[in-house]
């Protein structure tokens, strides 16, 4: 599972303390094997690119081969290789005012999007860098009145911190910094250099290099400073503190100044570190006449990477486990043992099929997707032949029975067949629509691929080296297969393949770039409800410390009822740290409300 | 006793009932459990499904679902428990409800409207009050078309039981499978109305809902209740001998579950919850009853279970938000099938679980008993 957008924010607070009940079966598991090889110390954490990652990739093949799965048509080998960025680093900005260089990581950092480039120009300060397109209704522009042809500009990162709610909202929309260099850049300006505000969060640091997939710089050289940094470009003139207090009462109308004197010289420097990595994916031929007319391909597939030993910035490991292998038993050698099962059910099954099942293993995708992009953007088997996409991804931690299976709104036809296929099966379904999952799903249902994707639900070791083979509960995972060998045996001999639908995306998401504070939640993904139920909280944290607990559910904070995860992202977007705020919340079916004081996100 | 004394009596009970463990703060499906396993979401089709009925061997069940091509109504299915096939048992046009296997045959019956001409039109209005974006509290608009129906599984003919305009529904057999009770308005279709009755008519016509007795063939109609108000949801014990029904006041703001004889005689209250509770029926064991209340909540329905008697206080069963109502046991008294909106959204999906009634023998043998009334 990859962290993205709203599940990236939630995912770095995720922390429980129950350990789930396992289910001690060992015998006749079949997927227990594959799970323990997946997640051993030999394969360090199948980070992309690297040797576990093909010692992975190897054993994926032989298990193909072992169970008669050919090459793809055209093929001669199961391995499809793409190109990717796996890192990023900064290779030895620098920046002299009046003579005097700062060289220190913690002085100045280039952005991971940044341009290398040497570049020497006049200094002017552009308030926060804003730019809020017309059709937001709020009139917004750092450079209305500034000119920075040729200029190095200097904005303040985040947003105006004093701005009514509405506003702040907007705001937080335009404040990413690949925004504000872009803003920077059309206006002509030579660099973009960023300072943390002293009244901001993480006053005076300067912005950690986030990992950053892009395989080329944005078109401007882009770098954060330090405080002291930012104090010496600010020396001869208004203060930087005074400069900030008047932005932040939200006038646009404040407008910026040129940093009277102040020439900068600045060397930007990223490191990109390219390499490739293998999806692995292979077929079962189809066991009946094939139909030309009726898409002759169905697709199941997972994940096989994970995140090595943690260095890429998605990990979530405490100080004391960092740098460990991250086993990534639930995610994701779970759902590719699964796959593998599943493959060799309907191998070994002597009932019909009329559609090859391609069997896919994806690398790369905790760090954006990358594998399963590849292949659907250029699909070896042209997407319009492919019937169905069924995704596992973290299947292995089930709890309470509770089976979630997303993007059920690609096609009507699932929920007939999952009400057929889970009568025997058992689970306590539950169905969400949405397809824009932070998995290998996402990409199939944008090129118009009907879809399922299986989930067990998130826990506490969740990208933590503590994701290991012995917490994998395999009699459900095993269970799961069962299940999943049917419905894919099912569309795999079905006369009509399912209707694809297209799924739009929810309007009001919130963004990981507005969010700047924590609450110490943990949602519930695997469960509905009306407004957030929470799967627990970070102890000690804002919401532990306010009474909140697991099982409740957040219907409103600060004023803001909340429907959904999303309602709820949007929410703090506009919370401020230190800033207790009214939350209403139910409790076995009881309506409460504490106080809760968000903190500071780094 | 005050309902909030007689809620924390029922969690103290249902914890104590938990034979050694002390949980201080349990989540709702913890405390669930202690009567409920395996608890699951058994329909996903379809926009909205409820009033799961076993049939007499345990193998199939029989509801209603908003899940027919061109028909936002409700319409029947039978599942198949062990394959998951699923069947339409009524025609697919007009509206229906309330479906029940009959013991000893291959019939199930319905209330349906499908031979209202106007059936497709009123499937097309709704369809396209659907497609507006409006919404509208649920209701349930007791169309005095409803007539009940027997489907024969072997020869897929229906024959209409009833013929009296009213609303004719919420029926079921007898256990021997020769006699049908039911629930009908045609009390407020049959006479002279007041013009006070009139206007009750246009504004909630539940109100003239009576229970009524007849054969398997729809002949030797006879009422059972003479009371103002909506009397519906009956259902025969297990042994035939009673009637288990639920009864709500003349303004139709609380009901209550009651029992009496096949001839409407020997009429017992067995629930008091000055709140909304129905939907009774009663465990095969012939010890107890489950029904739904939303005496923790005006939209919180949970389900309840008590003695047949009313002797102790009801016990608490579910603890979950939003819906959850209509519990029926298996015949084997093992399961129950029961509909709830846990699963998500406002609607509600059809859940089974596995039942232990060992546990809930005690959890009632535990339970407070009640003032004499």
């Amino acid at each position: 599972m990859r962290q993205g957008t709203t599940r990236a924010f939630v995912g770095a607070l995720l922390l429980i303390s129950a350990a789930p009940s396992l289910a001690q079966t060992a015998a006749g598991s079949r997927t227990r094997a594959h799970v323990e090889f997946l997640a051993s110390d030999q394969l360090e954490g199948r980070e992309a690119g690297s040797s576990g990652e093909r010692l992975a990739a190897d054993y994926l093949a032989t298990q193909l081969t072992r169970m008669g799965a050919r090459p793809l048509p055209g093929r001669t080998d199961m391995f499809l290789p793409f190109e990717f960025t796996a890192g990023s680093r900064d290779g030895g900005s620098r920046l002299t005012i009046a003579g005097r260089t700062f060289t220190a990581r913690t002085e100045v950092q280039a952005l991971s999007f940044s341009d290398d480039a040497d570049v020497t120009g006049p200094a002017v300060f552009a308030g926060y860098g804003l730019v809020v397109p017309e059709s937001q209704n709020v009139a917004y522009d750092s450079y209305a009145t500034l000119d920075v042809t040729d200029k190095i500009v200097v904005v303040l990162r985040y947003f105006p911190e004093d701005a009514d709610e509405k506003t702040r909202a907007i705001l937080a929309r335009y404040s990413d910094l690949r925004y504000k260099a872009m803003a920077a850049r059309q206006r002509g300006a030579r660099a973009l250099l960023v300072v943390t505000g002293p009244r901001s969060p993480n006053a005076g640091q300067v912005v950690p290099m986030t990992f950053d997939t892009a395989l080329a710089g944005s078109g401007i050289p882009a770098a954060s400073v330090s405080g002291a940094v930012a104090d010496a470009l600010f020396a001869s003139g208004k203060p930087l503190r005074d400069a900030q207090q008047e932005l932040d009462s939200g006038n646009p109308h404040m407008a910026g100044f040129a940093l009277s004197g102040v020439t900068i010289t600045l060397r930007t420097s990223v490191v990109r570190e390219r390499h490739t990595a293998r999806n692995v994916v292979a077929y079962l031929p189809a066991t009946a006449p094939v139909s030309a007319a009726s898409k002759p391909w169905i697709v199941v597939g997972a994940h096989y990477d994970h995140l090595g030993r943690g260095d890429r910035g998605n990990s979530l490991a405490s100080k004391e486990e960092a740098g460990g292998i991250h086993y990534g038993a639930d995610d994701n050698a779970s759902g590719t043992a699964a796959v593998l099962a599943i493959a060799g059910t309907l191998a070994e099954s002597p009932q019909p099929r009329r559609r090859h099942l391609l069997v896919a293993f994806w690398s790369a995708e905790e760090i954006g997707l990358i594998g399963s992009n590849a292949f659907a953007t250029k699909p070896p088997v042209p997407a319009d032949q492919i019937a169905a996409y069924f995704n596992f991804d973290m299947v292995g931690r089930m709890q309470n029975n509770r089976l979630v299976v997303q993007a059920t709104g690609t096609s009507p036809a699932w929920a007939r067949l999952l009400e057929r296929v889970n009568v025997a099966a058992g689970f306590d379904l539950v169905t969400q629509a949405d397809p824009y999952q932070p998995t290998d799903v996402t990409n199939f249902h944008a090129a118009g691929i009907a879809s399922l994707a299986f989930f067990t639900g998130s826990h506490s070791d969740y990208h933590k080296p503590s994701d290991t083979a012995t917490k994998i509960n395999y009699e459900d995972l095993d269970r799961v297969v069962a299940m999943a060998a049917t419905l894919v045996r099912a569309v795999g001999n079905g006369d009509e393949p399912p209707v694809f639908t297209k799924v739009d995306q929810p309007a009001t998401r919130g963004t990981i770039a507005g969010v700047r504070v924590t609450t110490g939640t943990i949602p519930d993904y695997a469960t509905e409800v009306k407004g957030l139920l929470l799967a627990g909280v970070v102890a000690g944290g804002p919401a532990d410390q306010a009474g909140l607990t697991k099982g409740d559910v957040i219907v409103e904070i600060a004023d803001k009822t909340i429907a959904n995860i999303y309602d709820y992202t949007y929410a703090l977007e506009l919370l401020r740290a230190n800033q207790p705020v009214r939350v209403v919340y139910t409790r076995n079916g009881e309506r409460r409300d504490t106080e809760l004081t968000p903190i500071a996100r780094q | 006793m005050t309902s909030l004394v007689q809620g924390a009596l029922a969690a103290a009970v249902l914890g104590s009932a938990a034979a050694g463990t002390q949980a201080p703060v349990t989540s709702g499906v913890e405390r669930e459990s202690d009567v409920l396993s395996r608890v699951r979401r058994l329909t996903i089709e379809g926009r909205r499904a409820g009033e799961g009925y076993w049939s007499p061997d345990g193998q199939r069940l029989v509801f209603q679902s908003e899940r027919e091509p061109g028909n936002p109504f409700y319409q029947i299915y039978a599942l198949d428990l062990a394959s998951g096939d699923t069947v339409r048992i009524s025609p697919g046009y007009g509206k229906t409800t309330c479906s029940f296997f009959r013991p000893g045959s291959d019939q199930i019956l319905f209330a349906s409207t499908h031979h209202d001409p106007r059936s497709k039109t009123l499937q097309q209005e709704e369809t396209e009050f659907r497609a507006s974006g409006k919404e509208r509290r649920y209701a349930w608009d007791y169309d005095p078309e409803f007539e009940i129906y027997a489907f024969s599984e072997k020869s897929g003919q229906y024959t209409r039981l009833t013929r009296a305009r009213g609303y004719d529904a919420e029926g079921s057999y007898s256990p021997d499978g020769q006699w049908i009770v039911f629930s009908s308005t045609r009390d407020a279709y049959s006479r002279a109305l007041t013009p006070a009755e009139q206007l009750q008519l246009e504004v909630d016509p539940s109100y003239f809902a009576e229970i009524y007795l007849m054969r398997a063939d729809g002949s030797d109609e006879r009422r059972l209740t003479r009371v103002p108000g909506y009397d519906g949801g009956p259902f025969f014990s297990p042994d035939g001998t009673r009637v288990v029904w639920r009864r709500f006041d003349e303004k139709g703001l609380i009901a209550d579950v009651w029992t009496m004889e096949l001839d409407g005689s020997d009429a017992r209250q067995v629930t008091d919850f000055g709140a909304m509770s129905w939907a009774p029926f009663i465990h095969p064991s012939g010890e107890y009853l489950l029904f739904a209340s939303n005496k923790l909540g005006f939209e919180n329905f949970e389900l309840f279970m008590v003695d047949v008697e009313g002797r102790k206080e009801p016990v608490r069963i579910t603890y979950s938000d939003g819906f959850d109502g209509l519990p029926v046991p298996s015949p084997d008294g093992r399961r129950i099938a029961w509909t709830s909106s846990r699963g998500g959204g406002r609607e509600g999906q059809i859940f089974l679980a596995d039942w232990n009634h060992e546990r809930a023998l005690a959890a009632l043998r535990a339970a407070p008993g009640v003032r004499p009334r």
